[in-house]
């Protein structure tokens, strides 16, 4: 599949914290964006692609709205965060295997006025550990990743103020992206001044609950070739499942699913940590970024800490990452705004936040806490 | 005064847990035990993830074990907890397989590093006894 399939076409809506519309009409207006910067008319899309969490609209109702009489692909993949690059990866294969010519990947959530991760809300989800956990009143992510986070902390030594050097640095980014939610800068002492919301993690550790939606189209390399804009190669595409935090044979939380997949990732796309340019890391929390720094191998386990904190990660650093200002400031579409931000830079039009001559991408997932299960794609810049 | 948090919520046993949670009720701290391979696992399942067999029994544990990880919660994640924050929330290794971890809340104590722990039988109601841990002393 290597190179064999490029994303065409990027599309958003405002993120907000209250849309006031449908996840319905978010997706709509997300998918006409898209196919508007890819130059493909709304008739010619044959497959649609999503993931949700009982949150959200599914594709044949969008193939209805859309006026798409013949859907030759669809998949409504159950899942949060870990799974958002997998969508992208299995249209990618659908597309490869000549099942679909055009596919539509979309994310359209209102995670802050309707529907709350972990819980709020709604009736609790229904995973298996819940009755475990849930009466003990754990069961927002927040605490997930904290518990994960201090495990960390205890085995190396890492920070609070590494945590901040993530928070800052993202903050930083997001001062040139006009789509972010929060784009004023902040210091570390700032960072520290944050409340706690659940120890370790203070306000600014954690991501931006928000109402918005985005699309990617995806078409054949040889096609999109000839649209409107320069294509952006997928490189690679993986997934892959561990155990989760909370199941024999997983004593460890320090290191997440990413680190066996990233083996296969890596070795699929022939290349390595070393060649990426920019790189988009899941961020529902600080933590998030420094774990998947040590477990896609961009520093030694144990190191995601010193890394982010000696201004790598900055723009005009070694590996520039989360240029958009992430979840933690552009806002949280649930990993696909990350791809998103990742085609801008291979294609040169991030403007301000630009990494100089960016060829290769990283995007990730969420690395597989609770889930379980992670996902990553590695993109090239086209010809 | 305001009124009273609502309710906590319950734990919804699946057909598997069953047996864990009629062991709290009994006081005791239940998990399965692989007949093939002996290796305990949680949470309760019908395979053992090591060797593949469907045999298992039910065996009470010492109840013992340590702290690998905490939080403490201060903000109101959902309004049943409106009058706990701020409160602790530990994740435990058991003494007889280090990679039996379970969550629960820690009292009388605050969390630290390889803290000893054992196990306390909070009784809700009649039907519910819920899993919490004090520090060991010796």
């Amino acid at each position: 599949m290597r190179d064999r399939v490029a994303i065409a076409g990027v599309g958003y809506t405002e993120l907000s914290k209250n849309s006031g519309v449908s996840t319905l009409t978010l997706a709509c207006r997300a998918i006409v964006a898209a196919l508007e910067d890819a130059g493909i008319r709304p008739e010619e899309v044959d497959g649609l692609a999503t993931h949700r969490v009982g949150d959200s609209v599914l594709p044949p109702v969008l193939a209805h709205s859309l006026g798409i009489r013949d859907l030759h692909w669809y998949l409504d993949l159950f899942g949060g965060g870990s799974v958002s690059h997998a969508v992208v990866g299995q249209a990618a294969l659908a597309i490869d295997a000549g099942i679909a010519d055009t596919v539509v990947c979309y994310r359209a959530i209102n995670a802050r006025s309707e529907f709350r991760m972990g819980g709020i809300g709604r009736p609790l989800v229904d995973a298996v550990e819940t009755q475990y956990q849930a009466p003990y009143g754990y069961f927002a992510p927040p605490q997930q990743f904290a518990m994960a986070a201090r495990a960390h902390m205890l085995r190396y030594g890492t920070t609070h103020e590494q945590l901040g050097a993530v928070a800052v640095t993202q903050r930083s980014h997001a001062v040139h992206n006009e789509r972010a939610l929060q784009r004023k800068p902040i210091t570390l002492e700032d960072y520290l001044a944050s409340r706690w919301v659940v120890e370790p993690f203070r306000l600014f550790d954690c991501c931006l609950e928000t109402d918005g939606a985005v699309a990617l189209v995806l078409t054949s390399a040889e096609r999109a070739r000839d649209l409107r804009r320069r294509p952006v190669l997928i490189r690679a595409a993986s997934w892959g499942s561990g155990f989760t935090l909370y199941s024999n044979q997983q004593p460890d939380p320090t290191t997440t699913a990413a680190a066996a997949m990233a083996k296969r990732l890596w070795s699929q796309a022939g290349l390595g940590p070393g060649d990426v340019d920019v790189a988009e890391l899941y961020d529902c929390f600080t933590y998030t970024v420094l774990v998947q720094l040590e477990d896609y191998g961009f520093c030694k386990k144990g190191e995601g800490g010193p890394f982010a904190a000696s201004g790598a990660t900055r723009l005009g650093g070694s590996l520039p990452v989360n240029t958009h200002g992430g979840f933690l400031c552009e806002g949280y579409v649930h990993g696909l705004n990350h791809v998103c931000e990742a085609v801008s830079q291979l294609r040169g039009d991030a403007g301000a936040r630009q990494v100089e001559g960016a060829e290769v991408a990283l995007s990730t997932s969420q690395p597989g806490y609770v889930s379980g299960n992670t996902s990553a794609l590695v993109l090239r810049r086209g010809p | 005064m305001s009124d009273a948090a609502p309710p906590k919520p319950l734990p919804h046993p699946d057909r598997d847990s069953q047996p864990f949670w009629a062991g709290l009720r009994e006081r005791e701290l239940r998990v399965q035990r692989c007949l093939g391979c002996q290796a305990l696992r949680w949470p309760p399942r019908a395979i053992c993830n090591r060797c593949r067999g469907f045999g298992f029994e039910w065996i009470a544990l010492s109840g013992r074990g340590r702290i690998v990880s905490w939080v403490r919660t201060h903000q109101v994640f959902a309004p049943a907890w409106r009058d706990d924050v701020p409160y602790d929330v530990v994740q435990v290794a058991l003494d007889e397989q280090q990679d039996l971890q379970l969550i629960g809340r820690l009292d009388g104590a605050a969390p630290e590093r390889d803290l000893r722990v054992r196990a306390r039988f909070r009784q809700v109601d009649e039907g519910v006894t819920l899993l919490h841990w004090e520090a060991e002393r010796d």
